[in-house]
């Protein structure tokens, strides 16, 4: 799962560079520092971004070259019934985890802030399933969702064929990514509780405020950057949901759980047919894009309300 | 907490053991079917303690599937890698913090854009750039694009721009060139981003599956998630599904164990990390 830092960009911190060398005279050491990951930048990532979207607008099976199509795959994408399928999959995904992971995240993060004993254990109990990696979860819990003898169905005396039926296939996956990922959340909105000076509250309960109040008036508005930060990462994940589903059902039964990525995989190096591929994954892009832009939309909107 | 009493307490710590068996109750499941003779892995009878308990599934993943090879290449791949990223993001990381030069801010400008690019928009270009070299199926495949990261950079350099330049000045009118500097002087004051950026880089590649599923080939390469997901070659409702289970839970035990152990031993470093990629960066 990748792993992005904050930004923030409203503080400036681009010109907050200082320099403890001499600023006027040109020097070589700068360029010797950064070169060498410039030259792994440039070659394994910039580059290969670019080809990628110049790649998009090709029709390139495996063999042969690249053949310039324009926005023909864009148009094609538009009649794919398997596309649909992908991108409706991967909104429902987003749209059932994200709440679940913000959520429990939060509300995990709230519990194990308190001053009690124990809690240590309860933040890395929590946190371990993150450091499994997700194939070895994706097996597990095939195992766990099993129909006849798998732990859930045997526990809770149920009798769902969780993985081969169209109706639950995605809720397995929700319900494993959730598990598996939930403590990553809770340790980031842990890390924001704890930036919240100690004296608000203090000041705060002085003049009568309730835990709720407390809660309400101190905690979730000093957390809203933290809350945009881990809002962010989680959608930006959930929208590249992979392992676990490629495992656990490879996208089905029929369509059920086919998503975006598992479909540029299918089509790019199942079918080889990287040029429609290429376009599917730029469309990915874009719709990451388009919600960034509206999360920190949002967010901006947000902090006015907070600081007014 | 302390006027409400010990009714309040007695219900958080309830709380508490809910949670902590909810989140580690599927992995000593994994472990308890593991230690399960076939027979008794398919049974509606719930048994956390294994009636007998066998090691003939782990001799069999052993046997049958490549798995310490396997192990031994996500081993190499991913502290490879690690070296390489600490390095070079330590480098890039200082003289973007710490060195004034021409183009330096849309440099870093370009680097953070890529954040939002997502890796499956460079797979097709990648996979033919390595087959061009004839270098798919190989450990370098694997580690190389894993050099090019944006995080570690980020991290370091915001991290550079935390420290006093008293240190660097002292060392600079000693008369110790930019070299010198960055590797006495402000690698050892950087050991916690180091450190940071090095469980973050390690756990990713330890745990990549994406590409090393599209690049990689054979068993001689493959990486410890990749060979994983071929005991899942067996679907769920499949007349033979459920005699792989014992084997799977073995195999999942041998890749899950490791670094759990790591991270229960190193657990406050590793949440460390975490919470100041995500947020102190």
């Amino acid at each position: 799962m990748p792993i992005l830092p904050r930004q923030n960009p409203s503080q400036g911190q681009l010109n907050e560079g200082k320099t403890s060398s001499s600023r006027s005279s040109w020097r070589a050491a700068p360029y010797l520092f950064i070169l060498p990951y410039m030259l792994f930048f440039v070659i394994f990532r910039l580059g290969p971004s670019l080809a990628g979207l110049g790649i998009a607008f090709t029709n390139w099976a495996a063999v042969g070259t690249p053949k310039w199509v324009g926005l023909g795959n864009f148009e094609a994408m538009v009649r794919d019934p398997l596309l649909k399928d992908a991108v409706l999959n991967t909104i429902l995904f987003t749209a059932l985890t994200v709440p679940l992971l913000i959520g429990l995240g939060l509300g995990l993060a709230l519990f194990m802030n308190q001053p009690y004993r124990g809690r240590e254990l309860g933040r890395v109990a929590v946190f371990t399933p993150f450091v499994v990696m997700s194939t070895v979860v994706g097996v597990l819990w095939t195992w766990l969702l099993e129909k006849d003898f798998g732990l859930i169905n045997v526990t809770f005396g149920l009798d769902i064929p969780w993985l081969v039926s169209k109706d639950y296939a995605m809720l397995a996956i929700v319900m494993t990514t959730v598990w598996w990922t939930v403590g990553y959340n809770m340790v980031l909105f842990l890390a924001g509780l704890q930036d919240i000076p100690r004296e608000l509250y203090e000041a705060a309960r002085i003049d009568g405020a309730g835990r709720f109040q407390l809660l309400r008036r101190i905690t979730l508005p000093l957390l809203a950057p933290t809350m945009f930060l881990v809002l962010m990462l989680t959608i930006i994940n959930t929208f590249q949901v992979f392992d676990q589903v490629f495992v656990m059902t490879s996208g089905g039964p029929g369509t059920s759980t086919l998503t975006l990525v598992q479909y540029v995989y299918t089509t790019a190096f199942q079918f080889r047919k990287f040029g429609y591929g290429s376009a599917v994954a730029v469309l990915l892009f874009a719709i990451l894009v388009l919600l960034a832009l509206i999360q920190t939309r949002a967010y901006r909107r947000g902090l006015e309300g907070v600081t007014e | 907490m302390r006027t409400q009493g010990s009714l309040l307490r007695f219900v958080w710590y309830i709380a508490l053991v809910i949670i902590v068996i909810l989140a580690l109750a599927p992995l000593i499941w994994m472990i308890s079917t593991s230690l399960k003779p076939e027979t008794q892995i398919t049974t509606t009878e719930i048994r956390w303690i294994p009636e007998t308990i066998t090691l003939e599934n782990f001799q069999a993943v052993l046997d049958h599937h490549a798995m310490l090879r396997w192990t031994m290449n996500s081993l190499i791949v991913a502290v490879t890698a690690t070296a390489l990223v600490l390095v070079l993001d330590s480098l890039a990381g200082y003289a973007l913090a710490r060195m004034h030069f021409l183009g330096r801010d849309l440099l870093f400008l370009l680097i953070l854009s890529m954040l939002f690019v997502p890796i499956q928009i460079t797979v097709v270009p990648l996979f033919l750039l390595f087959s061009k070299m004839g270098l798919t199926d190989s450990h370098v495949a694997l580690i190389w694009p894993v050099g090019a990261t944006v995080t570690g950079v980020f991290l370091m350099r915001q991290f550079f721009l935390s420290v006093p330049t008293e240190l660097e000045d002292a060392a600079r009118v000693d008369g110790a060139n930019d070299l010198r500097i960055w590797w006495s002087v402000v690698l050892p004051l950087a050991r916690p981003a180091l450190t940071a950026v090095a469980i973050i880089t390690f756990l990713s590649t330890w745990n990549s599956f994406f590409w090393p599923l599209i690049v990689t080939r054979s068993d001689a390469v493959r990486t410890l998630p990749v060979g994983i997901a071929q005991f899942m070659s067996l679907r769920p409702g499949m007349a033979q599904a459920a005699q792989a289970y014992g084997q799977s839970m073995a195999g999942a035990v041998i890749a899950a164990l490791p670094p759990v152990i790591v991270f229960f031993v190193l657990q406050r470093h590793f949440i460390e990390g975490i919470s100041m990629t995500g947020l102190k960066g």
